[in-house]
């Protein structure tokens, strides 16, 4: 009875919920790594078998953990006919336990990721050091495939989750008048599957590191080290989330607006991340079944990718990108989206030719269906699937130049107020100028013959990803700091930080163009020494990006705990989450709150968004 | 917002794209190029650059003259214009973005394709066999070279190269050649070069076979250094491979 009484005592520790999690995930893990070993070694196989031992008991394990840490209490209960007994936590407690509020789940994404951001960018900055000469420096030649591979794919879950995760969730139910997610506790279980995610990346070290990168082609990944099991792993449990959370951000969209608010209305970030979740809902689950034919090929002698037992090692390329591409429109359209809307509210002025952008973006959306295999222009296409892929790529140009004159004609004869979140929100469009053009010479077969797989690649990718989808996410952090935290943040330091990071990102990647046009091949540890000198240029710029990031995180923890009282509307902003005090209440607005205007209306005297039931008509 | 400041902007943008046609037109940024294919692709990247270049400058006129003129010193006072759409600027940009488009898709997109088409000739057909981390040549009636270092190819020779992985999925790159193919196990993919004057990796770097594709820790050193020799010259290094 002592161990029961104890067991119930742990919900009121502060770290409860994670220790119980932890607690059941080992008895989880336990019992499915056992059975995995009694099947085996009924099997007359060896029993103990580091990966398929790790395969069986990760599933249990997850399992356990997602049970131990919230799913029992505020789900399974009920589903058994047991009393329920749940209540939500306040204060700073709340961020670490299964909480259904969308705000806090908004928080603790962004806080993971933004964690994992900066743990992948120290890899970034000893792969420079790497580079500052053709030779050795660092590392092996394994070693740096294995930071370089940790960096990858840390960067593409952080680009994947941190906006939509952090957020779409923060922002979208207050945008259309909510007061919660549809599904509030899908909702904690997303957040608490991706939890797993970062801890199963660093323990890749303790399983002897992965080198294939973060595309991690077989045969390649079914032969090297036992690190790629636990990368498998991660990116199937992300692909859980990223689905769980598509459904639960379609449904919220579609159902949960407020009384008045048409689709017809809806603010461009809310379209972006209801465009984004519809392909991360029909796309994610190839990647999961490419990931675990992977698996299945390695550790139980399947041969879905093994051409000498009949399988195929393109038809992994094939899964792979049916997903993949679709998915860096998800890493850099929120950023795109978020960009617009900051630009709309600080230009003061109608977001320009709306109805177009929301086209361009849903053009976007279903085009993405069909391009996948402009990854793969070398890997031995028919010329039918050249012509076919070419085609479809090019077409993107037209839908995403309609974001482009979305920002600018909204920007032209604006009332320009140049704070923080618009000057990255313009930073934005300009990256991703360079990015976007970047990737007509990569659509086109001829030319991307020679680019393919060097660092022309590399640059192209990181303006587009980091260039719109990380440069939006810092946009939105400046931008709802204050609805978040309910304080000021520094405008000087912000300021600062982001003319560093826009410095440091352009004197980083530019250079990379010129070094793959001129024979660097991507993902290696030495290079023609000729190369030398744009590389050291790139490595400096890398080392002062990195820096930057000190200001932001002094700026950030400063005005979060002492940063002067912010106001509920500090942008005089028109959308919803504006007309709630900062921080909202749970459940975000004191009344139900009424759309009865386009969001955008700047410059029409009178014009109205939403009015809260019994409250004073805000003008803004 | 007058019609001058878009004259203003009509005239900068004009000006910078001037700039920018005369940097890209002239500017060599270019790897050395090893035969007319290569010079073609060239052609089609420098063509590629210089239809970006008036997107590129439009964009960034109406970034930072916006930034500059359209500026207010802290908080606006007032909103601006009430300017949902414009049905001329929209359809211009339109049909603008979707004409550009349709150029690059047509040329160099299925030009560049043809040419490709076209350039599959063969007078001599090599094997290429990837493996982890070497490269390993078969020259017609010759017994296969293994884990080549130093490679010779004759001069004015169209060449075939069969391309195929005994282990993992490696990419066969002639960076001076601008070719590419994958090396992927279970398959022959063919590249077809058409070599023409003598030249050598001493001479240039580019001037190798290189792995393009993640293959594992000797990556980036599964390279080949090759030098496109007189025909005898070939002929004789052939033969002294054989007998070696």
């Amino acid at each position: 009875m002592a161990a029961t009484a104890l067991i119930a005592r742990t919900r009121d520790w502060a770290f409860g919920p994670i220790l119980r999690g932890l607690l059941t995930g080992l008895v989880g893990f336990s019992l499915g790594a056992g059975f995995t070993a009694g099947v085996r070694a009924l099997a007359g196989a060896d029993a103990i078998a580091f990966g398929p031992v790790i395969f069986g008991g990760y599933w249990f394990g997850l399992a356990g953990w997602l049970l131990g840490v919230g799913v029992w209490r505020t789900w399974a209960r009920e589903w058994l006919g047991m009393p329920v007994d749940w209540t939500m936590r306040n204060g700073w407690q709340r961020y670490f336990d299964f909480t259904t509020d969308h705000k806090v789940i908004g928080v603790q994404y962004l806080v993971t990721f933004l964690g994992m951001f900066f743990l992948a960018g120290l890899l970034a900055m000893l792969m420079r050091i790497e580079h500052l000469t053709g030779g050795q420096v660092l590392f092996s030649p394994s070693q740096y495939n294995y930071v370089m591979s940790l960096h990858g794919i840390t960067m593409i879950f952080v680009a994947v989750a941190a906006v939509i995760g952090g957020f779409g969730n923060y922002a979208v139910p207050i945008m259309i008048g909510a007061a919660d997610m549809a599904y509030p506790r899908l909702n904690a279980l997303s957040y608490w599957l991706a939890a797993p995610v970062p801890v199963l990346l660093l323990a890749t070290f303790f399983a002897g590191g992965f080198d294939a990168g973060w595309t991690s082609y077989p045969p390649l990944a079914v032969e090297n080290r036992d690190g790629q099991i636990l990368f498998n792993l991660a990116f199937i449990t992300l692909g859980l989330s990223s689905i769980a959370g598509s459904i639960n951000f379609i449904v919220t969209v579609t159902k949960l607006r407020a009384r008045g608010l048409s689709f017809g209305r809806l603010p461009i970030f809310v379209w972006g991340v209801f465009a984004m979740s519809l392909l991360g809902f029909f796309f994610t689950q190839y990647v999961a079944a490419a990931m675990m034919m992977t698996l299945l090929d390695r550790l139980f002698g399947m041969v879905f990718f093994d051409a000498a037992g009949g399988g195929d090692p393109l038809l992994y390329q094939h899964i792979f990108w049916f997903y993949s591409h679709p998915a860096v429109y998800i890493m850099g359209i929120p950023g795109l989206a978020l960009a617009l809307e900051v630009i709309t509210h600080f230009s003061r002025k109608p977001l320009f030719a709306y109805r177009w952008v929301v086209g361009g973006i849903l053009a976007i959306t279903a085009l993405s269906a069909v391009v996948w295999a402009h990854h793969m222009f070398t890997a031995g296409l028919s010329d039918i699937e050249l012509f076919f892929f070419v085609t479809t790529t090019e077409l993107i140009s037209i839908p995403t130049g309609l974001i482009f004159l979305g920002a600018l004609g909204t920007i032209w004869g604006g009332r320009l107020w140049l704070r923080t979140p618009m000057l990255f929100a313009l930073a934005v469009i300009f990256n991703f100028l360079i990015g976007g053009l970047t990737g007509i010479f990569l659509a086109d077969v001829f030319t991307d013959i020679h680019l393919q797989d060097t660092f022309f690649v590399v640059a192209h990718f990181h303006y587009t990803i980091v260039g719109a989808g990380i440069f939006g996410l810092f946009a939105g952090i400046y931008y709802w700091f204050p609805k978040i935290t309910g304080r000021s943040y520094s405008e000087f330091w912000a300021k600062l930080h982001f003319w560093w990071m826009f410095l440091g990102f352009n004197m980083t990647f530019l250079p990379m163009f010129w070094l793959g046009l001129n024979g660097m091949n991507r993902r290696v540890a030495s290079y023609p020494s000729d190369l030398e000198a744009l590389n050291v240029v790139a490595s400096l710029g890398g080392f002062f990006l990195g820096a930057g990031f000190l200001v932001f995180l002094a700026n950030i923890v400063v005005s979060w705990v002492r940063g002067p009282a912010a106001s509920a509307n500090p942008w005089r902003a028109r959308t919803l989450e504006w007309h709630t005090s900062s921080p909202p209440p749970v459940e975000n607005f004191e009344s139900e709150p009424e759309v009865v205007g386009h969001p955008y209306d700047y410059g029409t005297p009178g014009a109205v968004h939403a009015m809260l039931a019994g409250a004073e008509e805000e003008g803004g | 917002m007058k019609p001058r400041d878009a004259y203003a902007a009509f005239v900068i943008w004009v000006v910078l794209t001037a700039l920018g046609e005369a940097f890209v037109l002239r500017a060599n940024i270019y790897p050395l190029a090893g035969n007319e294919f290569a010079r073609d692709v060239d052609d089609a990247f420098r063509l590629l650059m210089a239809l970006a270049v008036p997107v590129f400058t439009f964009v960034v006129t109406v970034l930072v003259y916006s930034l500059l003129r359209f500026r207010r010193n802290g908080e606006p006072a007032e909103d601006g214009p009430p300017i949902h759409s414009h049905r001329g600027a929209v359809w211009g940009w339109f049909a603008v973005t979707s004409g550009l488009t349709l150029l690059v898709m047509v040329h160099p997109g299925f030009t560049g394709l043809l040419e490709l088409r076209e350039s599959r000739h063969q007078e001599m057909v090599v094997a290429v066999q990837a493996a982890q981390w070497s490269w390993n040549f078969t020259f017609p009636g010759r017994s296969e070279l293994e884990k080549v270092k130093d490679l010779k190819l004759p001069t004015d020779t169209k060449i075939r190269f069969d391309v195929t992985s005994r282990d993992v999925v490696h990419s066969f790159w002639l960076p001076m050649y601008r070719m590419k193919i994958d090396a992927v196990p279970g398959r022959v993919n063919s590249v077809y070069v058409a070599t023409e004057e003598a030249v050598s990796y001493g001479e240039n770097v580019n001037v190798r076979v290189q792995c393009a594709e993640l293959c594992g820790t000797g990556h980036p050193r599964m390279q080949v250094r090759v030098e496109v020799v007189e025909r005898p010259e070939f002929d004789a290094w052939l033969a002294e491979q054989e007998a070696g």
